[in-house]
């Protein structure tokens, strides 16, 4: 048999990683060389294996034929670097050197380098030092994962127009490339044969999760990519059904498998929602047989609770940090994909709105979901939300705003009096995915520095692409301070744009301006990926403000011993919580349906924040 | 005859431009528009459709191009950033610092 390709997508918290992971021990203990790789910046595989992997192939301990392997952008960024600066390094002098050292640091080559390692495996006419049978792809979350992989159809055309045009590509310059090019090619033609490659979707049985796997398998069929299909994970076991709760969620989830059944009709699969977590390869062994060989569901091991005293509720000291004090408030929500960045974000959106706070909730989510939970439509510009005075809410488009930065680029072109012939091939530069990532960070800074607004609330992208987002205007300041090139206007409009930059930086580092409030569920996974992108976040000089614990069960409902087992979990990690994160902790319960509509957001938003006298 | 000697001209000449380090010679990709580097693109088209080759290089893609020619390593050992661009016009260099204007390579070209 052919090397077999499989890539796990789907919702960030689906448990993604982990149904990865069961397939990966499964099919290396049945015989198979198989190598588990991860292309998310805020990878757990290690997590989850209880072992460190990093940016290489290694062996996983206790699993003969199993190997694993985390692509660190920022090393492939690096090794990326590394080859195009041998030369250099060699001939010219050291300043000029550091210039274009500086010069490559740009988000556009950590985009370039990121996806030139993954394309490497896709490669199977490369000899590989292991012949591996098998290759599974940890994708990063649904939406990072489908930009990805909707990069080397952009880049053939970049490479293509490039070659008629000017001969140069923002990617870099299309002679440095040939070589990818054939690579790429290679890539989508094993993406694209159903008898070398499956993409498995992970998903909750939810409304939300529902939407996200019909738009991410729409977008891979517009690639031509046709082999999918469904794993259902979190299924609540019908023991449990008699707990009120749990009954009312495994109601709520009926609904949602049935709809599963006739609008994802392709090969499926079930597991249940085990009570205690997936880590270490025993663990993955005994998930595996529940998983393939439909092992029964038994009772598992109870959690003892170490120290339930740190439990902790913050409440009075948490709002301080969430109302303005006489300044402009920017609250940002960031965490792993799929952890309630999103229905934290609008329960704090609308509880401000309540106080009276001329509040803007805004999303930079890919797929964005903020229009789900607020059950009105949310468009590019802000919009007053019906039913809710002082609440207005946007949604920042990528795509949509790059197709606006390039009308705005070509308009002043055609001002200028350019001539037709220059003007197409400027809209060809712009057809770059660099376009996208600046356009829509341009877009951030826009409503970041409208004045209307006391208080804004980001529903942030997932971790990764967040702090690439965050960090770029870092970035671009490096290259700024370094153009030395620029032509009189221009020195002027980047004096004006770096000012711009600069404040937004300065906002984003001023906790008196700006909360970073980090969502998680009290499990291990998403505690480790929210503490380190605080360390992230930390070494660009910006502070952790608050820690959102979502979906804690609450304890009166911990009536039945499943129930309660899952509680005591969850209460051992509100212990590490609060241990890691030294900072005020809100809580938001676990619902018996899904958080929509305001009036829902409303009830949460009082029962979480409680009463609040504006001064 | 005398058309086909300037063909003939035309045909070794040769106007090659070596670039600052950028993100993209465009000029277009940054947070700003450049607008010397689109005035320079559309020169360039326009020398291009009178059939004179016109080689664009860049010290990440075209390091060779740089070390191959002493007259150009030279300057950059010299002046260094300062240097750049450089446009060489059969292996002469007519500019060093900014980019030429039209009448400046015709001049060169011996053209009105």
């Amino acid at each position: 048999m052919e090397r077999q390709f499989y890539f796990y997508s789907g919702k960030g918290g689906v448990g993604k990683t982990s149904m990865a992971c069961i397939a990966a021990v499964r099919y290396a203990d049945q015989g198979k060389k198989t190598l588990i790789v991860t292309t998310d910046p805020a990878s757990n595989l290690a997590d989850v294996f209880e072992q460190s992997i990093g940016h290489q192939i290694t062996p996983i301990q206790g699993v003969a034929n199993l190997w694993a392997m985390e692509i660190d952008p920022d090393r492939a960024t690096e090794e990326y670097k590394d080859r195009a600066l041998a030369p250099i390094r060699a001939a010219f002098p050291k300043e000029m050197v550091t210039v274009i050292e500086e010069q490559m640091s740009g988000p556009c080559t950590s985009e370039v380098a990121a996806f030139d390692r993954f394309t490497d495996f896709l490669d199977t006419s490369q000899p590989t030092e292991i012949n591996f049978d098998i290759i599974i792809f940890d994708t990063a979350p649904t939406g990072h994962t489908l930009r990805l992989l909707e990069l080397p159809f952009e880049w053939s055309q970049s490479i293509d127009l490039a070659n008629q045009g000017s001969g140069q590509t923002c990617l870099g310059p299309a002679a440095a490339i040939q070589d990818s090019k054939l690579k790429y090619e290679r890539a989508m033609h094993v993406l694209r044969d159903p008898s070398l490659t499956t993409f498995f979707f992970v998903l909750n049985p939810e409304a939300i999760a529902i939407k996200e796997t019909q738009r991410a398998i729409a977008e891979l069929k517009k690639l031509k990519i046709e082999t999918f299909q469904i794993i259902i994970n979190g299924i609540i076991p019908a023991h449990e059904t008699e707990n009120p709760l749990f009954g009312a969620r495994a109601k709520m989830q009926s609904s949602y498998l049935q709809q599963i059944k006739t609008q994802l009709a392709y090969p499926s699969k079930e597991m249940f929602l085990l009570s205690g977590e997936i880590d270490g390869v025993k663990r993955l062994r005994q998930v595996a047989e529940i998983y393939f060989d439909n092992k029964n569901f038994e009772e598992e091991a109870q959690t003892s609770v170490k120290n339930p005293s740190v439990l902790k509720y913050d409440r009075e000291i948490a709002i301080p940090h969430i109302v303005p004090n006489g300044h402009h408030r920017t609250l940002f929500f960031a965490g792993k994909g799929g952890v309630g960045k999103t229905v934290s974000s609008c329960i704090t959106a609308v509880w401000l709105a309540r106080q009276g706070y001329r509040t803007l909730l805004l999303t930079t989510d890919p797929a964005a979901h903020l229009g789900d939970v607020l059950d009105v439509p949310v468009g590019d510009s802000a919009q007053a939300v019906p039913g809710m005075p002082n609440l207005w809410a946007a949604r920042i488009d990528p795509k949509s705003a790059a197709d606006e930065y390039k009308a705005r680029i070509l308009d002043d072109a055609r001002k200028r009096g350019r001539p037709e012939e220059s003007i197409k091939v400027m809209a060809e530069e712009l057809d770059s995915p660099c376009t996208e990532e600046m356009a829509a960070f341009d877009k951030f800074i826009d409503f970041a520095s409208q004045s209307e607004w006391e208080v804004i609330v980001f529903d942030t992208a997932p971790t990764g692409h967040t702090l690439r987002l965050i960090e770029l205007p870092m970035d671009w300041n490096q290259q700024l301070n370094i153009k030395v090139f620029a032509s009189v206007d221009s020195t002027a409009a980047d004096d004006v744009t770096k000012k711009r930059f600069n404040e937004v930086i300065a906002m984003m580092r001023d906790p008196h301006r700006s909360t970073f409030a980090y969502v998680m569920y009290p499990e291990s996974t998403p505690i480790l990926e929210a503490h380190r992108a605080v360390k992230e976040l930390a070494t660009v000089g910006i502070q952790p403000g608050l820690v959102v614990v979502n979906q804690l069960i609450p304890r009166e409902s911990a009536t039945t011993p499943y129930v309660k087992a899952r509680r005591d979990m969850q209460e051992k990690y509100l212990g590490e919580i609060a241990q890691l994160f030294p900072i005020p902790m809100l809580q938001i319960p676990l619902q018996p349906s899904e958080i929509k509509g305001l009036a829902m957001l409303s009830k949460l938003g009082d029962q979480i924040f409680g009463k609040f006298e504006r001064k | 005859m005398e058309k086909q000697i300037k063909q003939e001209n035309e045909k070794t000449l040769k106007i090659e431009i070596f670039d600052p380090p950028m993100c993209c010679p465009t000029g277009i990709c940054g947070p700003t528009v450049d607008q010397a580097l689109i005035n320079l693109n559309e020169m360039i088209a326009s020398l291009q459709k009178e059939g004179i080759q016109i080689d664009r290089y860049q010290m990440t893609s075209n390091p060779h191009a740089f070390l191959s020619n002493p007259e150009v390593m030279k300057l950059v050992q010299e002046k260094q950033m300062a240097a750049l661009p450089i446009t060489v016009i059969s292996n002469k260099v007519i500019k060093s610092g900014a980019y030429p204007t039209l009448e400046e390579i015709n001049e060169v070209l011996g053209v009105k």
